[in-house]
């Protein structure tokens, strides 16, 4: 193939002409909104421990602590240093960059360029709080979990799938955006305790001012100083204790005893089954309909509410719910058929057992039992059908109805 | 320098011979082979536009070299001018316009084959084993379930995927393509496959892979800042193995994830 080689030598001497040389900007890890409303000095103790740990985008570190498969040293592979320890960890970072970066953003903030356009947002994972996982509650999802949310896609959202790319590197990837979501996490966490411990500016100011009222010769660099002073001496502890934390939680959420199953077999969807999961939809004890409307449509009489603004006793100046990060989020219209979190009778399950962690979808009453729980499942299922009876698989009812074929083609 | 442009216009008649031949002899035209018995009659008609463009180039770029060489200007002496002639003209397009009226003619059959749905494989057309709808930026798509027909809209019991379509080897098949928002084109590049998805229609789009192996599924109508992204595949498959897959599909998509106690 001499021609090609010639072609491509040819076509790439023009485009780099056209292009020019330039480098693109080298990538960085923004620092999160907790962090920044530290005092400068506070704010480098943050990101002095961050790059300790985790590294800056393009010499990430591996911090061994974390249930993160980062790879191990494979001295037989024969692409040279490719396969060096935490290989696993630098792989994910290339991928991400080609598939998620411009939507989830390079710190995982979900603030990618093109994050601006969506909605719903892509995730900030730097909370730690995940929508779509099999365990309860808050706690985290566990890697299969990530797994199936990069495999399915979230239909419905801009979040694509990528079953295409493979078993291989969507377990790259899941894995990066595991430890995105730690590192993330981490950030939140520790500069939120300084900003507690008073090394925000304002807190300095007003902690300053107090201080002044007893002690006339203090200076604001004393004060700065002593409130720093603690920091750094509980750092080392600090780190430990909120690593400590962080493994714990991911553990526990990778913990096959932690992910929701029924422990009773599907209710078998008739007429009698929905009828009772459209009954409890309506009633007072479960109050699906407060959010998602009677006929299911998402209107429901609470979405016309003024929702109060965390830590802050003012309300938003428009009525409807707020996810956890403070978008706008309506309740599901359920007639339309689209489930984000995937169709199959166990992920409706889960959560309407479970509730949706970060947006106002509660759990369901404790006080319900497994089958009425498939009966409201039942429900949901039938209502893109009208209510009609939904389907359970191995009925088969013989008939197909007709093909209908539009008129589109063959004009 | 007087027989520069006669030798420039003869050479890039020889270099299109070069090209013409190594460009489709190196499969650099188009995608592979063609993999699919309608895709390769698509590939012959346009072997045989090559064919007619090819020969007319040459034939005009070596009278033109010709005429160059043998009138090319000489010293002290003046151009002759002249206002057209009538019947050239009337020739030169009457020539091209009867070339262009028989390629339209002749590739009606082919066009036929893959539009028309009086043409189409009727017991495919009646039975199409998909709805693909298009949306920024992936294919999902929609199977009735094993046994049944696919309906105009959604059935309790339908199997949903996305962007890996499969589909039975070695024989024609009916897919039922549409769009949920923009412009998009279903783009089977190896089986020469080309159909836009319009918002509002259900276009009917039917293909044969003659082997069963995975096939590259594009978008081909600019549809939004992802386009490029919008890549699917299409996994052609034996029949029985395609049964199998149905109901595996069947199965994960009605789990209900209850285990048996005998399981624990
Ligand atoms: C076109 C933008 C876009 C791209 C590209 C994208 N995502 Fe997303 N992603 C989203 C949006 C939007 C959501 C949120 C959906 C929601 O909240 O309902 C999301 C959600 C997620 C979630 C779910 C978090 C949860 O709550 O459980 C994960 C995990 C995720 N994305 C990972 C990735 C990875 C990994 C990639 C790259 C391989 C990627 N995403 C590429 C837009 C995108
Ligand atoms: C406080 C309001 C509220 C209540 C009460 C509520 N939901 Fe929801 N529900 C929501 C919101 C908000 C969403 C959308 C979450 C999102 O977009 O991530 C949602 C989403 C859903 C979904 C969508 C899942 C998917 O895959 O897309 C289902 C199903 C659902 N709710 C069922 C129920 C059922 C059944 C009940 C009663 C047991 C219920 N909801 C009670 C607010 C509520
Ligand atoms: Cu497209």
């Amino acid at each position: 193939m001499r021609f090609s080689s010639l072609s491509i030598i040819c076509l790439g001497g023009m485009s780099l002409a056209l292009a020019g040389c330039g480098q693109p900007p080298e990538p960085v890890f923004a620092p999160s909104a907790k962090a920044t409303v530290l005092v400068p000095a506070a704010q480098r103790l943050v990101s002095e421990s961050l790059v300790e740990n985790f590294g800056t985008p393009n010499k990430l570190v591996a911090w061994q602590q974390f249930p993160i498969n980062y790879g191990a040293a494979e001295p037989t592979a024969s692409d040279a240093g490719r396969h060096d320890e935490g290989w696993r960890l630098r792989e994910g970072r290339k991928l991400y960059m080609v598939h998620c970066l411009h939507c989830h953003g390079v710190a995982g903030d979900g603030a990618g360029p093109t994050s601006r356009f969506l909605n719903p947002r892509p995730r900030d994972y730097r909370q730690g709080v995940f929508k779509f996982k099999s365990t309860a509650g808050g706690m985290k999802p566990s890697t299969a979990d990530l797994h199936r949310t990069l495999v399915e896609g979230i239909p419905g959202t801009y979040m694509p799938s990528f079953v295409l790319l493979g078993q291989e590197q969507i377990g790259l990837l899941a894995d990066y955006v595991k430890w995105l979501s730690i590192r993330g996490e981490f950030e939140e966490k520790l500069a939120g305790g300084m900003g507690k411990a008073g090394a925000t500016s304002e807190e300095l100011r007003k902690s300053y001012k107090d201080k002044r009222e007893s002690d006339k010769s203090i200076s604001y660099e004393a004060v700065e100083n002593e409130i720093l002073d603690d920091i750094r001496k509980e750092l080392p502890e600090t780190l430990t204790e909120r690593a400590q934390d962080l493994t714990d939680d991911w553990l526990a959420g990778e913990n096959p005893e932690n992910a929701t199953f029924p422990t009773a077999k599907r209710v078998r969807p008739d007429a009698a089954s929905i009828a009772r999961g459209r009954e409890l939809f309506l009633s007072k004890d479960v109050k699906c309909s407060d959010c998602h409307g009677p006929a299911g449509r998402g209107d429901g009489p609470m979405t016309e509410q003024f929702i109060k603004i965390t830590d802050s006793d003012r309300s938003y100046d428009t009525p409807g719910f707020r996810d956890f990060w403070g978008q706008p989020i309506v309740p599901r219209n359920l007639t339309r058929g689209v489930y984000r979190f995937g169709r199959r009778p166990i992920d409706l399950y889960r959560k309407v057992k479970n509730g949706i962690h970060g947006t106002p979808m509660p759990a369901i009453s404790n006080r319900v039992t497994e089958e009425q729980i498939w009966d409201v499942v039942n429900f949901v299922m039938s209502l893109p059908f009208g209510g009609k009876e939904s389907a359970s698989p191995g009925e088969a009812d013989g008939e197909g109805g007709e093909a209908k074929v539009a008129e589109a083609a063959g004009s | 320098m007087n027989r520069f442009w006669c030798l420039f216009f003869v050479a890039s008649a020889v270099l299109a011979v070069v090209f013409f031949y190594i460009g489709p002899a190196c499969g650099w035209w188009f995608p592979g082979v063609a993999a699919s018995p309608l895709g390769q009659q698509i590939d012959d008609l346009f072997y045989l536009i090559l064919a007619i463009t090819g020969v007319t180039f040459i034939g005009v770029h070596a009278v033109l070299g010709y005429i160059l060489w043998k009138f090319s200007g000489k010293e002290g002496k003046r151009s002759d001018f002249q206002h057209g002639s009538h019947t050239l003209e009337v020739v030169w397009s009457i020539v091209p316009a009867g070339v262009l009226l028989f390629i339209a003619l002749y590739q009606m059959d082919v066009w036929a084959a893959f539009r028309m749905k009086s043409r189409f494989d009727q017991e495919a057309l009646a039975n199409p084993i998909a709805e693909v709808t298009a949306r920024q930026f992936e294919w999902r798509i929609r199977y009735p379930a094993p046994g049944k027909v696919l309906q105009d809209t959604p059935q309790p019991d339908d199997l949903y995927t996305v962007n890996d379509l499969h589909a039975p080897a070695g024989k024609p098949v009916v897919i039922k393509l549409r769009s949920e928002d923009v412009l998009h084109s279903f783009f089977l590049p190896h089986l020469r496959v080309k159909q836009d998805a319009v918002p509002g229609l259900v276009i009917p789009v039917w293909f044969e892979a003659n082997e069963p192996k995975a096939y590259d599924l594009v978008c081909a109508e600019l549809c939004g800042w992802g386009h490029y992204k919008m890549r699917g595949q299409l996994t052609a498959q034996p029949q029985a193995d395609f049964d199998a897959y149905m109901k595996k599909l069947k199965e994960t998509q009605f789990d209900d994830g209850f285990k048996e106690a005998a399981d624990e």
